[in-house]
């Protein structure tokens, strides 16, 4: 008897690496991802390699200009960051990088504002879509399911449909 | 060659031929099968096994690259495939791309099409309300298209036997234009459905009920489910990835695997059926001619009848292209009206409103489902300047608000605790077209495809009749809305949708009472080839507002009872 297809044939890391950017970019990535949602007591961005998420959907879904702003982006930062504290951001503490970010965000460059725009909200999609939160903050559970149609509220959402 | 082998040509006769395998020709075949005919089941497309053949059904939400969203790749290819709500990144698969089946659009209609095992009965959106008299009486006591040959009492059993073995969720409503049927539980209202629901009773003294809607989920199998295979829905919601619980009903969970049991089935995928072969000695149809999808040879099957559920366009395609000395225009298309009168649903305008109060509820989980508003324009009489009515989807659910100002730990806190916001509301109208000669499909007659099968081309558009019902429909549910406290009420319309998106489309092929109006009598037999049946949306004399799958059910299980009584007694 065959197993059916969806029983093997995927893991989370067989969707592999996206190579639009060097190496060093990828890893300046994730530190932006995660400047934007940092580590504390739960997963940072870059623990849930959102900024992996970012760069498949900017090649994939994005209109190629994405993939300009991108480079264009990831390059101010670093000149921002050198600028400001005369290194690169990697090297920056997270005060320095907000505070390099917030700059791009409010910057007259439009490159800057275009990039931080796009990185942030491809952050925060890929944050609320990952498996740590649908499962710990959404208590997303595809089966058994139920439906109740009127229950009193709790203080935050859970079991939000998806 | 074998072609004249006395043994091969025994080898590729049958009893009967089903023509499609989706939710009528699932249907076809779980019926004549039933019967003890050996039946061929022909399906253009690839198979499709239940459970095995769903690649996605089980993968979790983050496990999808792009979390749903087509690549701009395929966007780019399938623009028309990328209109239709379904084809995300699960279910691309069960969706034909637009370059592999061209078609020529002389107005603009976007064709949806399923081509495997199961067709569209796999990704089909599950709504199965009965139509009434109100509906069967519609073309004769409004004076278009021609009268339907049957009324309610004649298919009245018919839905009660799909039903029971589909399986179908509902609450007895009671209502005269939408006929209860045999239910499983129904599906809860949310509070605020609820009030809704309230409020109408209160302000428009009963007439306009709005209750959950019907669907064809098992929110609690009978044993008549459980012998097929399938089991409890699950409320995943995911039912476009094919579902490995069966807990809705397609061709493949249910009817296929049931006909399969029999023995009598022989199931034929990646067989694009050209025509239907017809004997002018025998003044009847002998067969169909095959063409395999891959090695593009054509091959005759024969059987004592055929039945054509290949999907309403295709099934007119296929007896246009059906020609012969004694039907040069497609089979049984003496009167000319073959492949005109077709219509759909018009599904070109949604309204979304909020809702205030009800701060202390929520709902708890997710509901394959929503609540459905029947018809109530121009039920018991003319009341407006069009013609005709709408139905309606109706959902609701309790936003949820996050802030997503800043960056760094505040941002994170905010994600972390998300807020509820208003209730929501939404609804969607699904509109009865009028069938006119004007709305038709023929073929190109120089373009075909890869098979050699002439390209189809359609002409279908809305009319004014459609453009008064979106104005109503506005009008009417901002009221509706307004007296239930219901606030931020906001319609849209989008004018240049094209018709098809509604994947509703019906007629070309319809039913009637006189063969000079009509192709088939009321038993889905074209009037001048007895043997030939057509029983999926093609034979469908005007389009209702109800979602039209479950009436192709109950008129394919009547059809072919009547097509065995009828052999049995010789004259097939």
């Amino acid at each position: 008897m065959s197993l059916p297809a969806w029983a093997s044939g995927w893991t989370p890391d067989s969707l592999g690496s996206v190579a639009i950017v060097s190496v060093d970019d990828e890893a300046l990535l994730g530190e932006i991802v995660e400047t934007f949602i940092p580590e504390t007591t739960t997963p940072g961005a870059k623990s849930l390699k959102v900024h992996q998420f970012a760069l498949r959907m900017i090649r994939d879904c994005y209109a190629p200009a994405a993939q300009t702003t991108l480079q264009q982006g990831l390059a101010l930062v670093d000149t921002t960051a050198q600028q400001a504290y005369t290194k690169p951001f990697v090297d920056c503490d997270s005060t320095q990088r907000l505070a390099v970010l917030t700059q791009l965000a409010a910057a007259t460059d439009p490159a800057g504002k275009a990039f931080v725009d796009m990185t942030k909200r491809l952050t925060i999609q890929g944050y609320l879509n990952s498996e740590y939160y649908l499962v710990n903050v959404e208590k997303f559970n595809m089966a058994p399911g139920f439906y109740h149609g009127c229950v009193p509220v709790q203080k935050t959402v859970e079991n939000a449909s998806r | 060659m074998s072609y004249f082998n006395i043994d091969s040509v025994k080898e590729r006769t049958f009893d009967a031929i089903v023509v499609g395998s989706g939710i009528s020709g699932g249907w076809a075949a779980k019926e004549l099968t039933g019967k003890g005919l050996r039946t061929l089941v022909l399906e253009r497309g690839r198979d499709v096994k239940h459970i095995t053949d769903y690649p996605t059904t089980m993968m979790q939400p983050w496990e999808f690259q792009h979390l749903g969203q087509l690549t701009r790749e395929l966007k780019e290819a399938n623009p028309i495939a990328s209109r239709c709500y379904a084809f995300r990144e699960d279910a691309t698969h069960f969706f034909v791309k637009d370059a592999e089946h061209p078609y020529v659009q002389e107005k603009p209609f976007d064709w949806i099409r399923g081509y495997q095992v199961g067709g569209k009965s796999l990704m089909w959106a599950r709504g199965t309300q009965r139509w009434s008299d109100y509906d069967f009486d519609g073309p004769a006591r409004d004076g278009f298209a021609v009268d339907w040959p049957i009324r309610y009492a004649d298919i009245a059993p018919w839905y009660s036997y799909v039903e029971k073995f589909a399986g179908i969720s509902g609450n007895k409503d009671g209502l005269a234009q939408l006929p209860d049927g045999e239910f499983l539980p129904p599906h809860e209202q949310s509070c605020v459905e609820k009030h809704f629901t309230d409020q109408m009773a209160k302000h428009y003294n009963g007439t306009r009920p709005i209750i959950i809607g019907r669907c064809a989920h098992l929110t609690k199998p009978q044993p008549i489910h459980y012998q097929q295979g399938r089991a409890q829905c699950q409320n995943r919601s995911l039912c476009q990835r094919g579902c490995p619980y069966g807990g809705y009903f397609s061709s493949n969970s249910s009817t296929l695997p049931w006909a399969a049991k029999t023995g009598k089935m022989t199931l034929r995928p990646d067989s694009v059926v050209h025509s239907i072969i017809f004997d002018e000695k025998k003044n009847k149809a002998t067969g169909v001619r095959v063409i395999d999808a891959h090695t593009k040879q054509m091959t005759e099957y024969y059987a004592r009848i055929i039945f054509v559920n290949a999907a309403c366009l295709n099934s007119n395609l296929i007896l246009l292209n059906s020609t012969s000395n004694r039907f040069p225009n497609g089979l049984g298309n003496d009167n000319g009206l073959l492949g005109k009168y077709v219509a759909f649903h018009n599904f070109r305008t949604t309204i979304s409103a909020e809702h205030e109060g009800f701060q202390d509820t929520k709902t708890e989980g997710i509901r394959p489902n929503s609540s459905y508003i029947p018809r109530f324009r121009n039920v018991f009489k003319q009341e407006t300047d069009f013609l005709r009515g709408y139905a309606a989807g109706f959902g609701s659910s309790r936003m949820t608000n996050i802030d997503t100002s800043g960056m760094g730990e505040g941002l994170k806190s905010s994600l972390m605790q998300p807020k509820y916001g208003n209730w929501r509301v939404g609804s969607h109208m699904m509109g009865e077209t009028i069938p006119k000669e004007s709305n038709f499909v023929a073929l190109d007659p120089n373009q075909t495809d890869q098979w050699g099968v002439p390209l189809l081309r359609i002409s279908v558009a809305y009319d004014d009749n459609d453009e008064k019902m979106i104005r109503d429909f506005h009008e009417q549910m901002t009221e509706m809305l307004t007296v239930s406290g219901f606030t931020n009420i906001q319609t849209h319309d989008v004018p240049d949708k094209a018709p098809g998106l509604d994947i509703h489309e019906m007629g070309g092929v319809r039913m009637g009472k006189d063969p000079k109006t009509s192709l088939l009598n009321k038993w889905n037999q074209l009037h001048t080839c007895k043997n030939v049946f057509v029983t999926d949306g093609a034979c469908m004399t005007s389009t209702s507002t109800q979602n039209p799958s479950l009436t192709f059910m109950a008129i394919t299980a009547r059809a072919a009872d009547h097509a065995v009584k009828e052999m049995r007694k010789g004259l097939l």
